[in-house]
């Protein structure tokens, strides 16, 4: 996964949610279907297709999914 | 792919609509797909489901526990849905299953759960021993908690009609690696285990528990722990061992659901032996010789051992009969003979037909039938004609048919009875009393040549196991088809005025045992027959009449005004609709008050006792009420010989 498409399209079609890139930016609590276990799943699906370990504490710190987008891949 | 059909169907709002596709939908998914079907499955709200399809079976499924346990709800909505079932979801707090067991007045208790799964980690302990830690502080924790654990489990049974499920702690080399020394190491083992056996034997003292032992998963080879998810987010056990546990809480749903499967049909050729039997001959296949006939081999031992809990064993064939019984007869090496199966069918007709004809004569619904071929074609086509049968496909590699059977836990029940162990024996009977009613001109003179002897009696605790197995596995003669554990029938018999009547019957074929319990409970004047059950493989003899009319003598005998009979229909008891009319019973005006005396329908106690008006409930979804004024009461059918053991009561009010 290298874009913030792929990632988009990793939430829709890992976790079900139906999102678009209008809504990285909001709060996770704005999200439609968002809940903290979904947290946990991403984190997992992330570390298979990125094929390298996320800061899980960096995740659990994300406010939005955007700040999950850039703590997966960022340096 | 079939799971992604489930999220399109989300998408488009149509999942509600189209909910009874999703078994099929997701039979073959792997772990990973129901992973993400579960994620859509749990944003469904079963509501909506239930509007469109009221008949589909839901369970209220709780997930408490010590750490975070909430990844489980969405692979366990999955693994619901792809038995046919729909899961109400209660998640528990962080760390909150010891509140929420032990206080009656918990949320936990007011969503009257059907299944609560309390999910025991290592943390449990680890969290509670101090640092350092030694092996005696370890042994201390443990029996606290297991003494907890415990009077929480009490304090469900008394609380809850439900099921309380618990499982085993994984010891983990992350414990064991702390300590340096062997010795100590060992004992740290000797005294984990003896505190999970203690787990494992509660179900024994208190009926309402189910132990999972989480050993046999893990050595499946699953990593217990995810030490980053554990310490970051207090998930202690991983996601992929939530997972596999949720498979076996699946299995445990369907039996609960009374949707356990009864009948497991193999294919012969390339499934219990090698090679093709009309070409290489009954000298020819293999059976025990060489590599592959010891996998073979390996497989029948696994069927008839299946067979040996209950499982009725069938085998349907493109073959010729007359080369199959020579096979089953005369091979010297095979491990299941002809007496094992309840019928062998080798024909050239396809499959399904043979499935339904087969279901037909055994009395029982295909949707019970487990089916495993290798055939990739003969899968199919059962699978595309017959889709409530459960398909285990097999192929070329004969040493993994018999993990692949097990996987599913097909026929999982909670408790085996003396009936599930003579359960084959007493089909096979049935079969030949099939042949024999086929020699008779008349019904009638089939059945008085029958000799159908009843017993009625009042259940004993000895029954108790049996007839909450009745209520689980019956389908068509169950007249409200409400599903009753252990407990819930204990707790009917204990209630002042309520009784639970057992039905054992015999032929001149031989012992039938206990096939059918009647509910009963007075109040005021009348007598209210709240469910009426019997085995298929009784019914249409006349012992269900002459049962309801022995209980219409004895409410007569004890001055009571009137019985009342509830039906509440289901896809498939439609057969007893009009059971209470042909018995002298007329219907009384549908509705909430429709003439019968609803504020005397138990409601003072409901509050006090939900076990027991679990079993009593009835009336608010569609069912009927009949009534018979015992003025008449009609005589029993000539050609059954009741015994009557019913107790007479001290005292008037109740069904004697």
């Amino acid at each position: 996964m290298t874009t913030i498409d792929d990632f988009v399209a990793l939430l829709r079609d890992e976790l079900g949610l139906d999102v678009g890139r209008e809504d990285l930016g909001r709060s996770l609590d704005e999200v439609a279907g968002w809940n903290s276990i979904h947290l946990l799943a991403l984190a997992t699906r992330l570390e298979r297709v990125s094929g390298r370990p996320v800061v899980l504490p960096e995740l659990l710190k994300a406010g939005s999914l955007e700040e999950i987008y850039a703590a997966a891949v960022g340096p | 792919m079939s799971v992604e059909r489930v999220a399109e169907l989300f998408r488009a709002g149509r999942l509600a609509a189209e909910y009874p596709l999703v078994r099929g939908l997701l039979s073959a998914a792997d772990g990973d797909g129901l992973r993400r079907a579960g994620h859509v499955l749990e944003r469904l709200r079963p509501d909506d489901v239930l509007r469109e399809h009221p008949d589909t079976s839901v369970l209220t499924v709780a997930v408490i526990g010590h750490g975070t346990v909430g990844t489980v709800v969405p692979v366990l909505t999955a693994e619901l849905a792809r038995h046919g079932l729909l899961m109400r979801p209660f998640l528990g707090d962080f760390q909150g299953y010891v509140v929420e067991l032990g206080d009656p007045g918990s949320d936990l208790y007011a969503a009257d759960p059907d299944l609560v799964l309390c999910v025991l980690d290592p943390a449990v302990v680890f969290d509670e021993v101090g640092v350092p830690w030694r092996v005696d502080d370890v042994e201390r924790v443990l029996g606290e908690k297991v003494r907890l654990v415990e009077r929480l489990a009490a304090r469900f049974a008394e609380t809850a009609r439900g099921t309380l499920v618990l499982n085993t702690l994984p010891l983990t080399s992350h414990a064991t690696a702390q300590v340096t020394d062997h010795r100590s190491r060992a004992r740290l083992g000797a005294v984990w285990r003896a505190a999970c056996s203690d787990l494992l034997r509660l179900g024994e003292s208190n009926p309402s528990v189910v132990t999972i032992d989480l050993d046999p998963l893990i050595a499946e080879g699953i990593a217990v722990t995810d030490q980053r998810q554990s310490l970051y987010a207090g998930q202690h056990l991983s996601a992929e061992l939530l997972a596999r546990y949720a498979r076996e809480i699946g299995h445990l749903a369907r039996h609960l659901a009374g949707l356990t499967k009864k009948c497991l049909v193999v294919d012969l050729d390339g499934t219990l032996w090698g090679g093709i039997l009309g070409d290489d001959g009954v000298e020819g296949i293999e059976v025990a010789g060489g590599y592959r006939g010891r996998a073979f081999t390996a497989f029948q031992r696994t069927v008839k051992q299946l067979a040996s809990h209950g499982v009725l064993l069938a085998a349907v064939s493109k073959n010729d009969l007359g080369a199959v019984r020579e096979a089953l007869d005369k091979h010297p090496e095979m491990t299941l003979r002809e007496d094992d199966f309840v019928r062998v069918i080798a024909n050239w007709r396809p499959k399904h037909d043979n499935l339904r004809e087969l279901a037909g004569d055994l009395n029982l619904s295909v949707d019970s039938m487990v089916f495993a071929d290798d055939s990739a074609f003969e899968c199919g086509l059962v699978r595309r004609e017959l889709p409530g049968v459960a398909v285990v496909a097999l192929d070329e590699e004969p040493a993994l048919h018999a993990a692949r059977l097990l996987a599913d836990g097909w026929f999982d029940s909670r408790e085996l009875t003396v009936e599930d162990r003579s359960r084959p024996r007493l089909y096979r009977e049935e079969l030949v009393r099939k042949d024999f009613l086929d020699s008779f001109a008349s019904l009638d003179d089939y059945l008085t040549s029958l000799d159908v002897r009843v017993r009625l009696e009042d259940a004993a605790d000895t029954h108790v196991s049996r007839i909450s197995q009745l209520t689980l596995r019956t389908n068509q003669f169950n007249l409200t088809t409400r599903r009753l554990q252990p407990a819930d029938v204990q707790a009917f018999a204990a209630e002042p005025g309520r009784r639970v009547l057992a039905v054992r019957t015999s032929d001149r074929f031989g012992e039938n045992g206990l096939t059918g319990a009647i509910f009963v409970r007075v109040v005021g004047e009348v007598l209210h027959i709240d469910n009426f059950l019997l085995s298929c493989r009784v019914f249409s003899r006349g012992i269900e009449q002459a049962c309801l009319l022995a209980v219409l003598r004895h409410a007569s005998a004890a001055g009571l005004r009137e019985v009342l009979g509830t039906y509440r229909p289901t896809a498939k008891n439609g057969k007893v609709r009009d059971f209470y009319t042909r018995n002298g019973f007329v219907s009384v005006d549908g509705g909430a008050d429709g003439g019968v005396d609803r504020a005397a329908d138990g409601g003072v106690d409901r509050a006090a006792d939900g076990r027991a008006d679990r079993a009593a409930d009835g009336g608010a979804d569609g069912a009927a009420w009949f009534r018979h004024d015992l003025d008449e009461i009609a005589d029993p059918p000539a050609h059954v010989r009741l015994f009557d053991g019913l107790a007479v009561p001290e005292t008037g009010g109740t069904a004697s």
